[in-house]
Order: C-alpha cells, then sequence, then structure tokens
C-alpha cells in the first residue's frame, strides 16, 4: 500500500480525517540532509507530523536518555530535540559531527572534518570533552561491556582505541600504508574487531585487546582479505563478516578469520547488509529494490542509500536521490512511501 | 670664436640637461617624462611607493626623506645585504632575536626580555620613533614591527614602503655603524599576541561567535593537501585550527609593496567577512610569516590583531590530550590571492627577505 505522496512543504502535517498520533506511537526521524531538516513521519502510517530545522547537512540521528540527537555534518555542533520539543545546539568545537556511539554514559561523535571525537553529556547536553584520534574519524564501534570505543579514522589509516572511563586514546591499530577507514565493527562477543578500508577494497580483523588491555598505538592487524571495489559499511555476526563492495556490485561473505565464504554477485551498488526476517537483505544505492543472500528480492519505490530496522520484517528506507522515505516489509513489499525534504539519510525509530 | 662660443655654449646646454634630467628625478615633471620614454628612474620607484589615504604604519621615501633625522631606522635584512648597501645611517637587527619565544604554561610566547636585549644591542629606546625596511615589505620587516609592538615600544613604528629599493635618498655601505647599545626596558605587551591556551579555550567559535582567525599558510598546508611540499615534515599533524579561514599571506605584497589598500579591505573585510572592530588572530607555520597579517590587517583599521606566536608548529605537535587542541581537514575556507614578495637578495626564500 503507498500512501505517501500527499507530503510535500506545503502539505499539511498530518491528513485531516486520520486519527491523531499518539505519544505511544513510534515516530521516524529521518535527517534530511538536502533541507537542512528532520523530518517526522508516524512509522505505522507513513503520516508527516512535522519537521525541525537543525542546522546543516544533518545525516545521522540517535536517541539517548530520551532525547533525539542529530549529527549535523555542516557544524561544529550536534543538535539535540528534547521530549517536550526543545531543541538544543551541543558544541563539538570541531566540524561535520557525522556518527554517535553511546558509551559509558556519554554520547561520543565523531567530528569527521577534523581529528577528534566530541563526548557529550546526553542528560545536560553539553560537550564534557573531546578525544583526539586520527584525522577524519567516522564509524564508531563499542565493545560489548562499553569500556572501549573504536575509531574509524579516513586519513590516517588507523583504528583508534578510546577508553570511554578515562575519554583518553589508549591505543591504535594501524590497518595498512594509505588505508582509508570507513567502517568499523566489532564481533557480537567482542573478540575481534573488522574494519573496511575504502581505498585498499579490503577488509581488516583485528584483536579489540580484551582483560589484558588495549591495543597498542600502532598495533597491527591480524587479518586481511580483498572485498568488492569501494567498499563503505560492514557487517559482523557471531561466525560471518559481510561486506558490500560499492564499485563492483558485490557481497563478500567471509568468516571471522576472514576466510572467504561466499561472494554474492549481481548487485548494482550494494551499501549495506540487514538482519531482517531471518535472511541478510542488501541495500541497493543503484536499484529499486531489497535482495536478500539467499536470492529473494522484494522491490522498492526507487533504490536506499540507508535503511533502518524497525522490527516485524520491516526496514525503514531512505530514498536519498528521490527525496522519499519507505517502510518495507521484507515479505509483502512497501507499507508506505512518503515524499520528505531533500536528501533523506540514516534514520532512527523513536 | 663664434664657433668655440657655439661650442662652449652646446656643452653647457648638454651639462644643464644631464643636471636638470638629474635634477629632475626629485620632481613630479621629470618622472612623468621618464616615464613617457619608457625610462624608469629612482624618482619613479619612489614615486611609486608613496602611501596616500587612511593607512596606517606603511610610510613612504618621502616622509623618510623628510623625518630622517628624528627617527631611527631599522634593517630587516641579512648581515651580506646590510653591508653591501642600506639606508644611510641604518642599524641592522637580527631577525632570530626578534622571532624569540619563550615557553610558559599557556604555551609559547615572544621572548620579551631576549627581544628587548636585541633591540637594546642596536641602541634603540623605547620611545624611539622607529623605522623598519628591508628589501620589500615581506615578514621579516613586519616581524621586526611586530617584535616592537609585543615588547611594549612606546614611540611610533612604521615600516618603508617599496623597501630599500624605494629610497632614493642617501645610503650606506660597509660595515655596520656604531651605535652605543641602549638599556632597552621592555614592558611586555600581551594584547599582541594569544597563546595556545587562550585559543584552545575558544575552539569552535573562530569567525563565528568568537575571534577572527586566519591561516596565512599557503593553501595546500592549510588543508593539508596529500603529499604536497608545503606540509611541515616536522608536524605530527597537518590541517588547521577549526574555524580559520586561509588567507596567504604574500596576498599582502605586490612586488616590493603593499597590496593597494582598497584590494586589502576588500580581501578581508568583505570575502574574509573579518570584523575590524572584533579580535582577529593571525598564524602560520611560524611567527615570522603571520606577522605580514598582522601589520596588514592594523594599516588598514583592523583595532584588536594578534599574532599566535607559537604558531600551528606549537598547535599541531603538542604533547597529551590533542582532544583539546583538534586540527581540521576537510574543510575549505580558502581565499584566493595573487601577491608576490618581491626582493632581489640571491636567497630564494622570499619569506625571509624582507
Amino acid at each position: 500500500m503507498t500512501r505517501g505522496t500527499e507530503g510535500g512543504d506545503d502539505a499539511p502535517a498530518r491528513g485531516g480525517d486520520r486519527d491523531a498520533p499518539s505519544p505511544d506511537d513510534p515516530v521516524l526521524a529521518v535527517p534530511c540532509e538536502g533541507d537542512d531538516r528532520l523530518a517526522l513521519f508516524a512509522l505505522e502510517t507513513g503520516d508527516r507530523l512535522g519537521e525541525v530545522p537543525v542546522g546543516r547537512l544533518p545525516v545521522h540521528a540517535t536517541t539517548c536518555r530520551g532525547r533525539t540527537v542529530v549529527a549535523t555534518m555542516g557544524e561544529r555542533s550536534v543538535t539535540a530535540v528534547g521530549p517536550t520539543g526543545e531543541v538544543t545546539r551541543v558544541e563539538t568545537g570541531v566540524l561535520g559531527p557525522s556518527h554517535f556511539a553511546a558509551a559509558n554514559g556519554d554520547l561520543y561523535v565523531s567530528c569527521s572534518a577534523g581529528d577528534a571525537l566530541a563526548v557529550v553529556d546526553p542528560e545536560a547536553l553539553t560537550l564534557v570533552d573531546r578525544v583526539g584520534v586520527g584525522a577524519e574519524p567516522h564509524e564508531l564501534a563499542v565493545a560489548p561491556d562499553g569500556d572501549r570505543l573504536y575509531a574509524g579514522s579516513r586519513r590516517d589509516g588507523v583504528v583508534d582505541v578510546v577508553d570511554t572511563g578515562t575519554r583518553e586514546r589508549v591505543g591504535a591499530i594501524d590497518t595498512g600504508p594509505d588505508a582509508r577507514v570507513q567502517g568499523v565493527a566489532l564481533a557480537p562477543d567482542g573478540s575481534r574487531g573488522y574494519a573496511v578500508d575504502q581505498r585498499g577494497a579490503r577488509v581488516v580483523a583485528f584483536d579489540p585487546g580484551g582483560d589484558s588491555g588495549p591495543p597498542a598505538v600502532g598495533a597491527s592487524i591480524c587479518a586481511e582479505a580483498a572485498v568488492g571495489a569501494d567498499p563503505y559499511d560492514l557487517v559482523a555476526t557471531a561466525d560471518r563478516v559481510l561486506v558490500p563492495g560499492r564499485g563492483d556490485g558485490v557481497v563478500h561473505e567471509l568468516d571471522r578469520e576472514l576466510e572467504p565464504i561466499a561472494v554474492h554477485e549481481g548487485f548494482s551498488r550494494p551499501v549495506d547488509t540487514f538482519d531482517v526476517a531471518d535472511e541478510w537483505w542488501v541495500l541497493d544505492a543503484g536499484a529499486p529494490g531489497l535482495r536478500s543472500l539467499g536470492g529473494a528480492v522484494v522491490e522498492t519505490p526507487a533504490p536506499g542509500l540507508a535503511a533502518t530496522p524497525v522490527g516485524d520484517g520491516r526496514l525503514a528506507v531512505s530514498h536519498y536521490d528521490d527525496d522519499r522515505v519507505s517502510l518495507v516489509d521484507v515479505e509483502s513489499g512497501p507499507v508506505w512511501t512518503a515524499d520528505s525534504p531533500a536528501c533523506p539519510f540514516g534514520s532512527v525509530v523513536v | 670664436m663664434t664657433g668655440d662660443r657655439s661650442n662652449d655654449d652646446a656643452d653647457t646646454e648638454t651639462r644643464r640637461g644631464l643636471l636638470r634630467a638629474a635634477a629632475g628625478a626629485t620632481v613630479a615633471g621629470a618622472t612623468g617624462t621618464a616615464g613617457c620614454l619608457g625610462v624608469t628612474t629612482p624618482a619613479d620607484v619612489a614615486a611609486r611607493s608613496e602611501v596616500s589615504g587612511n593607512v596606517g604604519h606603511f610610510v613612504g621615501p618621502g616622509w623618510l626623506a623628510e623625518n630622517r633625522d628624528e627617527t631611527v631606522v631599522l634593517d630587516a635584512r641579512d648581515a651580506k645585504l646590510f653591508r653591501e648597501e642600506r639606508v644611510y645611517g641604518a642599524r641592522r637587527v637580527p631577525l632570530d632575536a626578534l622571532a624569540a619565544r619563550e615557553s610558559t604554561d599557556e604555551g609559547d610566547a615572544p621572548d620579551a626580555d631576549a627581544i628587548a636585549a636585541a633591540f637594546g644591542e642596536a641602541g634603540v629606546a623605547p620611545d624611539d620613533d622607529v623605522l623598519v625596511y628591508g628589501a620589500s615589505v615581506g615578514s621579516r620587516v613586519t616581524r621586526v614591527a611586530f617584535a616592537l609592538a609585543a615588547v611594549g615600544h612606546e614611540g611610533s613604528i612604521r615600516v618603508l614602503n617599496g623597501g630599500l629599493s624605494g629610497w632614493n635618498g642617501r645610503l650606506g655601505t660597509g660595515s655596520r655603524d656604531r651605535v652605543p647599545p641602549t638599556d632597552y626596558e621592555p614592558d611586555p605587551a600581551p594584547s599582541t599576541w594569544v597563546t595556545r591556551e587562550w585559543l584552545a579555550d575558544r575552539v569552535g567559535t573562530f569567525n563565528g561567535d568568537g575571534p577572527g582567525l586566519v591561516d596565512v599558510r599557503v593553501p595546500e598546508a592549510y588543508l593539508a593537501a596529500a603529499g604536497a611540499d608545503a606540509l611541515n615534515d616536522d608536524h605530527d599533524r597537518h590541517g588547521h585550527l577549526p574555524g580559520a579561514i586561509d588567507v596567504h599571506w604574500v596576498g599582502n605584497v605586490a612586488g616590493r609593496r603593499m597590496t593597494d589598500p582598497g584590494r586589502l579591505v576588500r580581501l578581508y573585510e568583505v570575502e574574509a567577512e573579518l570584523d575590524r572592530s572584533e579580535t582577529v588572530v593571525v598564524y602560520g607555520d611560524d611567527n615570522v610569516d603571520p606577522t605580514s597579517t598582522w601589520l596588514t590587517l592594523k594599516a588598514i583599521g583592523f583595532e584588536d590583531v594578534r599574532l599566535y606566536d607559537g604558531g600551528f608548529g606549537e598547535w599541531a605537535n603538542v604533547e597529551g590530550d590533542r582532544g583539546r587542541y583538534p586540527v581540521e581537514t576537510a574543510t575549505n575556507g580558502v581565499l584566493e590571492t595573487d601577491g608576490s614578495v618581491g626582493g632581489d637578495d640571491g636567497g630564494g626564500d622570499f619569506s625571509c627577505t624582507g
């Protein structure tokens, strides 16, 4: 069922005949990079509930302590929307907030135009610290116990290790010369770390350090494997590592030691993988559909650049180039589609 | 006899013509004639170096000619050039001593005692009216001007537009003229500089709610362009202070003279959007080149201009918690400039030729 074309800047926030949304109903909050807004949709119906101006180039959002926090890459701040609707700018001091990670009661934000992670008190909504890391940090991963955080550097080719108790950089894994680290992930039990080297079209594995202590500065990787061209993100499970290669239209499936299991071909521009309804589904930025690694296909209204699992076998898909958002059931296809402000990106369910 | 007289007259006229031409080098009419003939005389050069309008600190050769007796003239060039030719009576000051720093808890700062000692050695007293010159108006000259300000110099501080080549008055040569040293007692003026900690406290505010911040290095250094020769191998990190805009200091100079003041006002006030009534901080890799922008901004009317004396060299290599001292790389606040720094000393490095 497609409902969502009634949106647009001049449309009423909600359809007139529909029931008012209950505060208990989940809301899909979508940062829209092209319009500097956080667009709000009723998750179940796709009704457009409103927009919040959040600063330049919003790309990702997260929730923390009852707040929705938006990373605005064009600012030296992030924007928090409180439970009563108040909007607060939290200074990071460094340009390019892009990814979030919550650890040890703090909210970490990678400042991708600089060389620091901003540490925000999500309750007080203040900058409490900055941690110096490799230049242009991007994705963040947190150890299961929350004691350590791992940040990939797009410029320095390292994965920095941060002690979240002291908020200090305590180690760094050297992923290789000229590496450009994009995605970073840990196995669910925290026993192995992985990083995608976009420039080198490879994925590396590293020892994240256990009770014996963090990796030293300059620590080496313990395995690596070639993947499809222009990789960006990755997913690590208990026994698998999945890496889409956007340039080659393939998804590499590797075991935890990065030995190859399979190369899944036939995608256009695969960007991410999601575990939905006991299947691994691949989001494709070059084709209007989701395809599982098992071969199942479900059409989507347009190619998607980012998606968020929202439960019950569904994904909220951001159609970045088409200014639309959809809710897609991997069994039955699109549930609803709605117009959005320009360039919707990494959403969050609130 | 007539013929003899004619020859004498002719010789006299020829001689008079030569003398007129030579004398004409100091009058406006002759300057114009020489220009029409495609000949550049010292008067042309001097005339082009004159400074008019509401410009501070920079003066032309005419000002120096009129105020020579009341002004202490400092030569900012190296010793070899100084010995070869200089403004008569000028005293050389060593750049190294005037760029001396001291380490403080707040970060590097000008070493006022070392700087004052260097001025004292040159016989400068705190209340002297001083004019500085070099081969042009490059950063070597402006560092001397900054050093005077930093030690709280009470007398006036001026720079000779056009450098030595613009001076068509009396010249000296040979060894240094003996000048009795003075006991220059510094009165440090911390309002002329900022420290690492001053900046760290304001990260995130530059060119926004806080002070203006200008990076004077070449764009490749500011942008941390991978593989660029401009990247300093001694730096642990590359890039720029968060929020800084880049205006290469060479844009302040056109050959041996300061860039047209109207162009400078457009560059800094219109294009860079700096507020002349607010604090503006300038920095470079070292503490010499950015003084060109320091003095230029003051000359065109900026009220509170300060130098980060520690420079990017200190910021990039700070030990310990670098989260307090971040750099940015993936931003582009470069304003293109088209200046060039003249100075025929054969040194090849115009940034330090004055």
